[in-house]
């Protein structure tokens, strides 16, 4: 229902009155109302999360970097995907940094002039369905640098590097692990969309990683049958299609897919310990509590130091148009170190550097 | 010789016969395939259910309700915050304070509502559209990201549980269970009883009502409250599923749920059946693609159920005539 831009302007107004009744610690969605109070606003959240803070300043000055983040239409905070990019970008050499919270797929190209219309230097843009609107931006505005985050570029644009990874090697170690671990011999995922390219790597490296360890297994994968915008918001159907996997005799549980992945997760924890759960993109031990009792590790994609680096080298003069490629692995196994046996370790400890460099082939050859 | 009409009673008969044979079929020939199925069925259909009766009741009263999609997404959010701020006192004080908190909230926009449409004799729609885009900018503004609450658990019933094709079924959270219990209440309520022969009068003819001396004004407040306070708890079936509140995680179940409700014609067991009809589908396309069965879109399943609504609405929703006071105000003359 978020569609209408006359809402969020009635929500920026709502938010603001609601700010002046005293302190408030989520972060704003921006995307209408004036900068300088959002900035305000976001540096006060980070403060009490004792992040960096947004400075100040004249973002047409030389020596004074922006780095603005638009998010694909999933949340700043979804404890995954946008969220990675986005401490990347808090994390960085950026003097000012802000973001916006994409809430309709028509709003991309705005929310991305917005910032350059502020003459920010450098513009994140978080995802795969962002990366048409970027291409577009980074044609028209060639003096700033953008990094598309998931977009795998085409043709290489000077000043447009997409950060790209090798989610099929994240899969098909979780997917590994998860051949190894399961008793029932068979192992479920629950994914985004099948719309999204990088969603689908880690589906396909997943089985593939499976059978590799495991040529038995039966893989039972779903992707959410929703379109971009409910794909991968959507926990509850996450949670019901992963016991329904529980019910269909899957003891490994692959959630991939933004909060509806998490979805997945949080209802394989009612398990406790019956049933194991594999987070993605970000080690979700951290942020999806609720997942502890039954997650083993993460597929993840360090998003987090990938921008942090293209940032770096957009400060030194060190920017490179075109494909960039980012690092994966598989999380620390926390408190799970002591319930997967050791020598499933140490095959997973062995095959790691052999799939990272392609020795092992994730597509099942 | 059976006369017409009574061969038309026997079709319900018959196509309950043909499904359970359908069951029985696929049971013998993928025995946990169906067994999963089944379960997905009845945790899918609970909220469509809960929302098609919030909107049934109101309906039946003479109010038109398009804002069961915001009482739901009011209701998660409310019920996820006070559990989360009560994590502390044990699961169980926690999640029935949620539970509570929820079904207050969303009975509160039901009586909202039933102020707009009742007492300023507002255009109905546009009360329930106003209270689904506050629902949604609302607790967007307002959800803390991060918190968590105790999850619910999953309840099996004793001997129920381990049978075969329906043991699943029987493998539920707790408020599940709920939802089967009130739609036989309110079947019953509705039909059976005074406040049902009142709510009805009230939407069939409300200045017949009148003049027996029921209150139709003060009937319709109740029956909206009540009807929220069934949104509230669908909205917290959601919850149990997810654990966690999200922003707009009610993703167009509370209109689903209207669809629900036209096509059981406004009567609680044709919701019920509605429901699972719908959620069936929810757990067909799941399985299909778990087994890999047609290499067709997901999407595509996804599109099913509308598809169906849709169907069903154009051919057998001819004669769902709904409550002739339905989306007029009450003027006493």
């Amino acid at each position: 229902m978020l569609k209408n831009r006359r809402l969020l302007a009635l929500l920026g107004a709502l938010m603001l009155f609601a700010a002046a009744c005293g302190g408030s610690d989520t972060t704003t969605e921006t995307g209408s109302g004036d900068t300088e109070e959002t900035s305000e606003e976001t540096a006060e959240a980070e403060t009490e999360e004792e992040a960096p803070v947004s400075a100040e300043g004249d973002c047409s000055a030389d020596d004074f970097l922006c780095v603005g983040l638009v998010s694909d239409v999933g949340k700043i905070d979804d404890k995954s995907f946008n969220q990675s990019a986005w401490e990347g970008v808090q994390g960085s050499v950026a003097d000012q940094f802000d973001f916006i919270e994409t809430q309709d797929s028509n709003d991309y190209g705005t929310n991305i002039q917005t910032f350059i219309d502020q003459d920010y230097d450098v513009i994140v843009t978080v995802g795969f369905a962002i990366g048409e609107a970027t291409v577009e931006a980074a044609n028209a505005n060639p003096d700033v640098l953008f990094i598309g985050v998931d977009q795998f570029q085409g043709a290489e644009i000077a000043n447009l590097a997409g950060l790209i990874f090798p989610e099929d090697q994240a899969g098909f170690l979780a997917g590994a692990l998860a051949g190894l671990m399961t008793e029932s011999n068979t192992i479920a995922a629950v994914l985004g969309t099948d719309l999204v390219p990088p969603v689908v790597a880690f589906q396909q490296g997943y089985e593939n990683g499976a059978r590799y360890t495991n040529p038995d297994v039966d893989v039972i994968s779903t992707f959410h049958p929703g379109g971009l915008d409910v794909a991968f918001t959507d926990p509850a159907w996450g949670a019901d299609t992963a016991r329904q996997a529980i019910d269909s005799g899957a003891d490994v549980i692959f959630g991939a897919g933004g909060l509806t992945g998490n979805g997945a997760l949080g209802e394989i924890a009612k398990e406790d310990g019956a049933a194991f759960c594999i987070g993605v993109d970000s080690d979700q031990w951290e942020t999806v509590p609720e997942a502890r009792p039954c997650l083993i590790t993460s597929a993840m994609k360090l998003i987090t130091p990938g921008v942090q680096d293209l940032i770096a080298g957009a400060q030194s003069g060190d920017f490179t148009g075109g494909n960039v490629v980012g690092a994966v692995g598989l999380a620390d196994y926390h408190d799970f170190s002591s319930v997967i046996p050791q020598e499933v370790q140490d095959e997973i400890a062995a095959l790691t550097p052999l799939v990272l460099s392609g020795e092992v082939a994730t597509d099942g050859s | 010789m059976a006369s017409p009409t009574n061969t038309k009673r026997l079709i319900p008969w018959f196509a309950a016969a043909l499904v359970l044979a359908a069951i029985v079929a696929a049971w013998s020939w993928k025995s946990g395939d169906t067994e999963a199925v089944l379960g997905r069925t009845v945790r899918a259909a609970a909220p469509l259910i809960l929302g098609g009766l919030c909107g049934l009741i109101g309906e039946r009263s003479g109010i038109v309700n398009i804002g069961i999609e915001g009482q739901m997404l009011i209701s998660a959010f409310a019920g996820f915050m006070a559990s989360s701020y009560t994590a502390g006192m044990g699961t169980l004080a926690s999640l029935v304070i949620g539970i509570l908190a929820g079904m207050i909230a969303a009975a509160l926009t039901g009586t909202f509502m039933g102020w707009c449409a009742i007492s300023l004799k507002m255009d109905q729609i546009i009360a329930g559209t106003v209270v689904n885009i506050f629902a949604a900018g609302f607790t967007s503004y307002a959800f803390i990201q991060g918190r968590t609450q105790p999850t619910y658990p999953q309840w099996s019933v004793p001997v129920l549980a381990d049978l075969p094709i329906v043991g699943k079924v029987f493998s539920q959270g707790p408020l599940t269970y709920v939802a089967f219990v009130v739609v036989i209440i309110v079947q019953f309520a509705l039909f059976r009883s005074r406040w049902g022969l009142r709510t009805r009068a009230v939407g069939e003819h409300p200045s017949a009502a009148d003049t027996v001396g029921i209150d139709v004004l003060r009937l319709r407040y109740v029956n909206m409250t009540i009807a929220g306070s069934l949104a509230g708890i669908a909205g917290m079936l959601l919850l149990q599923s997810a654990s966690v509140f999200n922003r707009g995680m009610t993703n167009g179940i509370g209109f689903i749920a209207l669809a629900v409700m036209l096509f059981g014609r406004y009567r609680p067991f044709g919701v019920l059946l509605g429901g699972l009809v719908l959620g069936f589908f929810n757990g067909l396309q799941a399985q299909l693609q778990f087994r890999q069965a047609f290499d067709i879109p997901p999407q595509f399943f996804g599109m099913i159920p509308f598809v169906f609504t849709i169907a069903v609405l154009a051919f057998a929703g001819v004669s769902a005539r709904p409550p002739a006071a339905a989306g007029v105000p009450y003027e006493k003359e």
